[in-house]
């Protein structure tokens, strides 16, 4: 009996996986199927259409390495949403790890007073939606000239991102031990040379993991692009929502896996990094 | 070589009502291995981080060969110090911890390499080069953060508690190597324990610290004779304490006058306390002794191996005598005896 | 000491500035402009009737207050749901079985997928012509499209529920995976000696040792299904409406003053959201207590 119910167990299991993957089923069918129509589950043709009409792979005849050259030097929309998703992800991640460092390491390390004031403050926008703070940014935005600017959506991304860096790398330099600097000092290293051979590859796995992640959050934000870019600034997540809207799941689907595939890869590196403890996955929720 | 002097140190932390370390003066030979001793929390440590400049004192001076430290850089002081849990760099293997200090300077990778294995030869720890920290055992740990430690031959080595996590066999070896290492390499240094025997059997010297404040400084065997006040006696075993008046040069104490024979008495002040070892304490049933000499009564005996422990009342002063068992074991509760404190056995102590 | 002192305000000034500057300085902006303070066509008296035009008006109250209880809804259900079927695969996938690591792996898919993405996944899985339909029709349950449920774009909010549990599901799972692993089997096993049955395990030994971690994880997933724009834009109806797509909707609005009833719902939106979040605190806090 009890090893029926655990085969039963295992195949609710395998059943549970099955449905989870569905949708990912669902978009590579999409995005690589001519005239999908109702009812058919396996499509009668499997096509590129969608990726030509994307301008991301040339029409059939031309696919030679000059063809795909060319084609992406035309700079088509979702090259362009694509390269900016990746810059502004980049740029606040690095300015993000590099601002919060310094604080997370006094949070972690060290106990003064206000500490938990601050901490809550620094939390808070984890928990108030985005569309309390968004509405009354962008016409501030707006009056300071930041809106439809890069480097205003770069700013407003910073609001997710911060507190989720500062929070994970505080977790990091919880279970930290500055004395390994002080070892060093007293060997003779000074303190430029001790961050980079002691500090750095302590906190590195963890700190790569919030990095990654943090990424994520940014490549992800919808409604703070939308109107903080006031549709000057086209990122993927746009364009996932505009195509969607407009009702071609080719297109959709075509989109969406470009716009999934950092997602994937990012989990399939860290997955075991990944865990409740390690305060990575408390930002989340963002994504 | 490298006399270090420790000047009025005073440090305070936040959220401490009292100073961690407070006025210590000390000075340190150079070759000297000196013991810091005193309980847990007592500031053993931030003494220590204060003479590498890991902490700058609030108040004081240290000096290394007459020139201040405190405006060198850590790096720069040629003080190194051993952490209390060794802190072998997790990510680089033995050799590359052990040649940290000298890849600071700068070396050459192949000279570095030289001094390298010597320094694990001198430890006895050959052919563990390419380990990594987690593959060693508590012991070599220990031995690999102390060459690290003296590789770039430091004007001052700094231990915290070297031994403390050590199982007792290994104490024992690691001890000796210490010591042998030290005199060899002739290295001034400072070592933290808060076990007095430990102390005893490696110092040169003692500071023994309480609540950031030294109380006596000063070789091993004074500790246990000549004693500064009764918190040192104490520290270090002193069970007899009786309290005295200093009258010309006699001391007046509840047992009678005792003829003292310490070279302190002009030191001492009216009011004094006169100390001496159980063992040193004399005892018959006769008697037959020319000086310091009263009567008691045996409270109680106890047994413990090649000694046998009495305690004894004289008047209202209870004191401790401890005897060889060989051949006295006709001494038994109840019975009048006579003892003796010989007058250059006790030793009289301003408190 | 001083020096400390000083270490610690340069370290923390700046993430706090941007905290501060955007997201505070947002939401006062926001809150001024609700109270129709506009200095940008020259109203600068303060007064409450966005407010009141939300919560009261003739034109919009029935909209606010339908949309409230579907927020309400859709946030409790998801969060409840996602943390049963997070809890049931966890407990389930601990053991070890054939191709537990891809299971694994699978059960975490969704925990970096951005929530645009599930919610496209969910009209792709769900709609009257998405996958099931298709596998209900090849097996004959159907005969055509408008025969299979509506639960996507439905008015009960199935489609934003459904992209929630999908989403959320591998939060809860990560972390329940990480504090039962954490645990061991030990208190089971223990358990099991002193003669709980599998029930009885579950409900006296498990449940207490994960229940701090399930809590302040459905506290992120709550405020975030409470609040956020996407999934509920793309898989939800005109009416009714959930309120951060009312909101963002209202501001878009060409008509200035629905712009300051726009900043007058995020506020209300902010404002529930806390609310509930303290309310949930405090009586989680007062369990704990009482355990
Ligand atoms: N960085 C610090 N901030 C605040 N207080 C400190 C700090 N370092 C030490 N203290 C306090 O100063 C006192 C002395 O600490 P110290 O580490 O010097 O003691 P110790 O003698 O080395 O003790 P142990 O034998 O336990 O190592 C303790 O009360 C300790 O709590
Ligand atoms: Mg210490």
């Amino acid at each position: 009996m009890n090893s029926n119910l655990k085969k039963i167990n295992i195949y609710a299991i395998y059943l549970g996986a099955i449905i989870l993957i569905l949708p990912l089923i669902a978009f590579f069918i999409n995005a690589f199927s001519f005239r999908w129509f109702y009812p058919q589950v396996i499509p009668k043709e499997l096509s590129l259409q969608a990726w030509v009409r994307l301008k991301l792979i040339p029409k059939s005849g031309q696919r030679s390495f000059e063809g795909f050259i060319d084609l992406w030097a035309s700079n088509p929309a979702v090259i362009k949403a694509l390269i900016n998703s990746l810059t502004i992800g980049f740029l606040v991640t690095v300015v993000s790890i590099i601002i919060a460092l310094p604080a997370a390491r006094v949070l972690g390390l060290l106990n003064f007073r206000f500490k938990k004031l601050i901490i809550f403050i620094m939390v808070s926008p984890t928990i108030l939606p985005p569309i309390a703070f968004v509405l009354g940014l962008n016409i501030n935005f707006i009056s300071l000239g930041f809106s439809g600017s890069f480097l205003g959506v770069c700013l407003v991304h910073l609001v997710p991102i911060m507190p989720y860096v500062v929070l994970t790398m505080t977790g990091i330099f919880a279970n930290y031990n500055p004395d390994f600097e002080h070892q060093a000092r007293t060997l003779g290293a000074n303190k430029t040379k001790t961050f980079f051979l002691i500090t750095l590859p302590a906190i590195a796995p963890g700190m790569v993991v919030a990095a990654l992640f943090a990424f994520l959050v940014s490549w992800s934000q919808y409604l703070l692009t939308f109107l903080i870019g006031a549709g000057k600034v086209m990122t993927l997540p746009l364009l996932v929502f505009s195509t969607a809207s407009s009702g071609n799941p080719a297109l959709t689907a075509a989109i969406s896996i470009i716009f999934i595939f950092p997602a994937i890869l990012i989990l399939f590196f860290t997955s075991k990094f990944v865990s409740g403890e390690s305060g990575a996955t408390s930002g989340f929720g963002k994504i | 070589m490298s006399d270090l002097k420790i000047i009025n140190l005073v440090k305070n932390f936040q959220g401490m009502n009292r100073p961690a370390v407070n006025n210590v003066n000390l000075d340190i030979n150079s070759g000297e291995l000196v013991a810091f001793l005193g309980p847990s929390g007592c500031g053993k440590t931030t003494i220590l981080k204060m003479i590498t400049g890991l902490f700058d004192p609030d108040n004081g001076d240290i000096t290394l060969d007459d020139k201040t430290l405190l405006t060198t850089p850590t790096e720069k002081r040629g003080v190194v110090m051993v952490f209390q849990n060794y802190l072998l760099f997790p990510y680089m293997n033995v050799n590359e911890n052990v040649g940290f200090a000298l890849k600071m300077k700068g070396i050459e990778q192949s000279i570095i390499d030289t001094k390298v294995r010597e320094m694990l030869d001198l430890v006895k720890l050959p052919d563990i080069g390419l380990r990594k920290p987690k593959q060693l055992s508590g012991g070599q740990q220990q031995r690999v953060a102390l060459a690290r430690a003296l590789i770039a031959t430091p004007r001052l080595l700094l231990l915290d508690e070297p031994l403390s996590n050590l199982d007792a066999h290994l104490r024992d070896e690691m001890r000796e190597l210490i010591v042998t290492i030290q005199k060899k390499l002739n290295v001034t240094t400072i070592f933290v324990t808060h076990d007095q025997e430990e102390a005893v059997l490696l110092a040169d010297k003692i500071a023994l610290i309480f609540d950031g404040e030294l109380q006596n400084y000063t070789s091993p065997k004074n500790y246990y004779e000549r004693p500064k006040n009764t918190k040192a006696a104490k520290f270090f075993g002193g069970v007899n304490f009786i309290k005295t008046k200093k009258n010309n040069n006699q001391l007046e104490s509840e047992l009678g006058n005792l003829i003292y024979d310490g070279n302190n008495i002009d030191e001492l002040e009216i009011e004094n306390i006169v100390t001496i070892r159980p063992e040193n304490i004399k005892i018959s049933d006769k008697d037959e002794y020319d000086h310091n000499s009263f009567k008691g009564l045996i409270k109680s005996v106890i047994f413990s191996g090649t000694h046998t422990r009495y305690k004894i009342l004289i008047k209202n002063i209870e004191l401790e005598c401890s005897l060889q068992s060989v051949g006295i074991n006709n001494i038994k509760e109840n019975d009048e005896i006579y003892v003796h404190l010989p007058k250059n056995k006790i030793w009289g102590m301003n408190d | 000491m001083g020096g400390e002192r000083l270490k610690i305000i340069l370290s923390l000034t700046p993430p706090l500035l941007i905290i501060i500057t955007l997201f505070f300085g947002g939401i006062l902006y926001g809150l001024l402009q609700s109270l129709g303070y506009q200095p940008a066509i020259g109203k600068y008296d303060i007064n409450f009737s966005a407010y009141y035009n939300v919560l009261f008006s003739e034109r919009y109250a029935r909209m606010f207050w339908t949309g409230l209880g579907l927020n309400l809804w859709v946030s409790f259900a998801s969060t409840f749901l996602a943390a049963v079927f997070a809890l049931f695969a966890a407990l389930a996938i601990r053991k070890t079985f054939f191709a537990k690591t891809i299971c694994n792996f699978i059960y975490s898919l969704n925990l970096p997928m951005p929530h645009l993405v599930v919610a496209v996944g969910m009209i792709f899985v769900f709609s009257q012509s998405g996958l099931l339909a298709r596998f209900a029709s090849q097996l004959g349950f159907i005969n055509s499209p408008g025969e299979f449920p509506v639960l996507v774009r439905d008015k009960y909010g199935f489609g934003i529920i459904l992209a929630y549990i999908w989403k959320e599901a591998a939060f809860f799972f990560i972390i329940l995976m990480s504090v039962l692993q954490s645990l061991g089997e030990n208190f089971e096993e223990l358990a099991q000696s002193l003669g709980a049955n599998k029930w009885q395990r579950f409900r006296y030994v498990i449940l207490p040792l994960v229940m701090p971690n399930l809590f302040s994880a459905s506290i992120i997933v709550f405020a975030f299904s409470f609040g956020a724009y996407e999934v509920p834009a793309l898989l939800g109806v005109i009416y009714p409406q959930m309120l951060p797509v009312m909101a963002f909707e209202f501001f878009l609005n060409p008509d200035l003053n629905a712009r300051s009833e726009g900043m007058a719902l995020s506020i209300i939106i902010a404002l529930i959201v806390m609310i509930l979040v303290i309310i949930y605190f405090w009586l989680t806090q007062a369990k704990i207590r009482k355990d």
